[in-house]
């Protein structure tokens, strides 16, 4: 608990860096380009399109969800994914690219993955900004359940906050770790239910399954908001699992970051 | 009297050796795994005083660095008690630490704002920081143009005007040329007389020792030695080299 206390402190004392770094991780990414900052947009953006082209045209695979066009209801969810992909990567990696601020100055090792990953939440909040403007170009307006995405933001924000510190501590020791999510990372793809409705699955053990995944729970969210209109506290046993993973994961991070901190500058 | 700012007392510190990183890795989860223990240091104590000036003797592997580390705060000890007082500059490893695509000057105001110095402070002493780094219009190019010097020249430029309380100067000055090295050590002379700066010096050049301090610690395997009269520890190291 000591432990726990003392990060969100260090994350108070260090509100004003963690703020300039998240801008200057952004500014770090897409300078040196031609086009630079629409760099940011024009990568998801070419994958918006072409799945659209590939669903509208191509496959013709896709059926209505609740009376919107398939295309929006992958996008509601894909764009999500498009942030969690990067925090799990870019999460992880957070210490080893910013070794100098672990073995050079003193600095909070924990804020290290907080600013990367507001750094990809300014990304992701554009993003969701297009998403509504896709969504009222097909005629459908934004209403109370859309400002729902900023409770399903934040609780991404947090999850994968305690992700990065987690997994950013464990990439450091060993690069045996980073490679074993890169190999899974498309596996964690098509077990959550970016590309498919979760919702139809019947058996038991696949229900428990996903009621347990967290990604499936935050990408059926951010389709709450958009398609489904379904409030956030009208699935109560949802959000109580996402919690239990929360809580889990948190308190494994905590344990590890208190018998790793002192242990992390001495291997990067 | 002057007050401690530095006090170390019974300090040791322990790397642990794996056969493989992950040896490593799996230790988090379980403790089943072997390793060995290189005690870097052992059990030391010492208190400096605000204005001191200490050089830090020693042979390679004997634990100075890692000393520097821990009071800089980028290392933490095992065992033991560590007490330091006011902004500590570390002239450690000058040319690494920048942001490389970023110029010169966004790289001060960067160093600025993630060592905590308030804007208005970094304003006023980026003119005099520019100018000591002697970039002229390189100052917005940015980093990864720069040559090694150039960068230590820079780096050595900002954690030397930013006016530390603390100052650490690691074996860093050999890396630019004669005359910006005299330049250095004139600066680092000015700051120590001036502002009542405490100096740390590790070096193996015990003739510039004896120019900027007053006391010597000597440590070999990681053990303090010999603690006094920056003479006497010229003395005996020398004599413990030959």
């Amino acid at each position: 608990m000591g432990t726990f206390i003392n990060i969100i402190k260090e994350h108070i004392q260090y509100r004003h860096q963690i703020f300039k770094l998240a801008f200057t991780d952004l500014i770090k990414t897409y300078r040196g380009a031609i086009l630079g900052w629409s760099w940011a947009i024009i990568k998801p953006a070419v994958t918006i399109f072409v799945y659209w082209f590939a669903f509208t045209f191509g496959l013709r695979a896709g059926r209505d969800v609740s009376g919107y066009p398939f295309f929006l209801w992958m996008i509601a969810g894909l764009i999500p994914w498009n942030y969690m992909n990067e925090m799990l990567l870019a999460g992880m990696e957070s210490l080893i690219k910013y070794r100098y601020l672990v073995t050079k100055i003193k600095f909070p090792i924990s804020t290290i993955p907080t600013f990367v990953n507001f750094s990809k939440l300014i990304i992701f909040s554009i993003l969701l900004l297009i998403v509504i403007i896709i969504f009222m170009l097909f005629g459908f307006m934004p209403d109370l359940y859309t400002l729902q995405i900023l409770f399903y933001a934040l609780l991404a924000f947090i999850f994968f906050n305690v992700w990065g510190i987690l997994s950013s501590m464990l990439a450091a020791i060993s690069v045996d770790f980073t490679n074993f999510i890169k190999a899974i990372i498309t596996a964690i793809f098509w077990l959550s239910g970016i590309l498919w409705n979760t919702n139809n699955i019947t058996n038991p053990w696949g229900k428990a399954f996903f009621l347990f995944n967290p990604i499936t729970y935050l990408i059926n969210g951010f389709r709450n908001c958009f398609i489904y209109k379904v409030a956030f506290w009208q699935e109560p046993l949802q959000l109580g699992c996402f919690c239990l993973v929360l809580l889990v994961l948190t308190i494994v991070t905590v344990r590890i970051y208190k018998k790793l901190r002192k242990e992390i500058p001495d291997v990067l | 009297m002057n007050e401690n700012v530095i006090v170390f007392k019974n300090v040791t510190k322990k790397y642990r050796l794996f056969n493989s990183r992950r040896a490593r890795l799996l230790s988090v989860f379980t403790r089943r795994i072997k390793y060995i223990t290189k005690v870097a240091v052992d059990n030391v104590s010492f208190k400096i005083k605000r204005g001191e000036t200490v050089a830090i003797l020693g042979k390679n592997g004997a634990g100075k660095s890692t000393i520097l580390k821990i009071i800089t705060g980028v290392a933490f000890q095992n065992e033991g008690e560590v007490e330091v007082k006011g902004r500590v500059s570390a002239l450690l490893e000058l040319a690494t630490g920048f942001e490389e695509n970023f110029t010169g000057r966004e790289n001060i105001y960067l160093k600025g704002d993630l060592l905590g110095i308030p804007k208005d402070e970094i304003k006023e002493l980026e003119k005099q920081i520019v100018e000591f780094a002697e970039l002229e219009e390189y100052i917005d190019q940015p980093i990864k143009t720069y040559s090694s010097g150039m960068r230590a020249r820079l780096g050595f430029a900002i954690y030397i005007n930013i006016e530390p309380e603390i100052l650490i100067v690691d074996e860093v000055l050999s890396v630019g040329d004669k005359e910006f090295e005299k330049k250095c050590l004139k600066r680092v002379n000015e700051v120590i007389e001036k502002n009542n700066v405490t100096l740390l010096f590790v070096t193996h050049s015990t003739e510039t020792a004896k120019k900027f301090c007053k006391r010597g610690i000597i440590l070999n395997q990681g053990k303090l030695t010999f603690d006094g009269d920056i003479d006497k520890a010229v003395e005996l190291y020398d004599n413990s080299i030959n």
